[in-house]
């Protein structure tokens, strides 16, 4: 292991950290449970940090989760924003590349894959 | 449905941090053609009288699930390919996952894409600690996110520069310790 790589990147991105300053605006979640792996959610994990990065989108998190009992509807994935939660069914890659575009980073939900919505109250 | 040993890694992992474990263990070792395959925690555990149903595919402790395949599905893709599966509580709490695999089995199902499927949980696991081990007859290789993260300060593992540096660390494991497909 190249430890010493960690160092270059560590500098880099405190760099970049202290330009932007902010907190993250959008929290994406992915439903890891067996049924969600079963369906592909690894590979939907996988494209969420791809197209996050690819992107440059740094006001954004991605993380997962265990099962979320939608079993019929996996990947499911939950994108948080201070004032909703959405929540999106059957997310294979392509959708993925979808509903960053549309709905992370121009605030357009892609209805038709959408199995819920939350408001938040704040 | 679980077509690959990388995805029930990811299923044992995943069962690991809903157990709320703060350290995991990932062990991949390919020793005198046996595939092993560890996965251990100091999570919740198992109760003492769920351990005994942890192989019924219909035993289940999450509310909204009816079953749970993950556990049972591993045992006996394990026994198939004339290897074993063991679910043992560990001295001072959590859980420890054992699956053997005969490695030249017919029915051994393909190693799949371990570093992808790794990489992602290590990364999206705040708070969670992972040491990856893997080892064949000769080597053994370790990577610990604790050691990456002291070094990396605030910045996240899923950082993007991280996550290629995860990546690429990993894969140079799996080839050091032999873990390829041939077929």
């Amino acid at each position: 292991m190249k430890l010493e790589e960690l160092r270059k990147i560590r500098e880099r991105a405190e760099a970049e950290l202290r330009l932007r300053g902010g907190t993250s605006r959008v929290k994406i979640v992915v439903g890891m449970g067996t049924s969600g792996i079963a369906a592909g959610a690894r590979q939907t994990l996988r494209a969420l940090l791809d197209e996050v990065a690819r992107r440059g989108l740094k006001d954004v998190i991605v993380t997962q989760t265990g099962e979320k009992g939608l079993a019929a509807q996996e990947p499911i994935v939950e994108i948080h924003e201070p004032t909703r939660a959405t929540i999106y069914g059957e997310v294979d890659e392509a959708a993925v590349r979808r509903i960053v575009a549309e709905h992370v980073v121009n605030g357009r939900p892609v209805t038709e894959r959408v199995v819920e919505v939350r408001e938040v109250k704040g | 449905m679980i077509e690959d040993l990388a995805m029930h890694l990811a299923d044992l992992v995943q069962n690991s941090l809903r157990a709320g474990a703060r350290h995991i263990v990932v062990r991949l070792a390919l020793q005198e053609g046996l595939l092993q395959i560890v996965v251990s925690d100091d999570g919740a555990g198992i109760p003492q009288h769920d351990l005994a149903q942890v192989m019924d595919p219909f035993f289940t402790t999450k509310e909204r699930a009816r079953i749970g395949l993950g556990l049972p599905l591993l045992a006996q893709t394990a026994e198939e390919t004339g290897g074993r599966c063991s679910v043992t509580p560990r001295h001072g709490g959590g859980t420890e996952v054992r699956a053997q695999f005969r490695w030249d089995h017919p029915d051994r199902p393909p190693l799949g894409d371990v570093v992808e499927t790794l990489v992602p949980l290590l990364a999206t696991s705040p708070g969670v600690e992972f040491t990856v081990e893997l080892s064949d007859d000769r080597v053994t290789w370790l990577l610990s996110t604790r050691e990456i993260r002291e070094r990396l300060g605030d910045v996240p593992l899923h950082h993007p520069e991280v996550l290629c540096f995860l990546e690429n660390t990993l894969r140079e494991g799996m080839d050091a310790a032999g873990l390829k497909e041939a077929r």
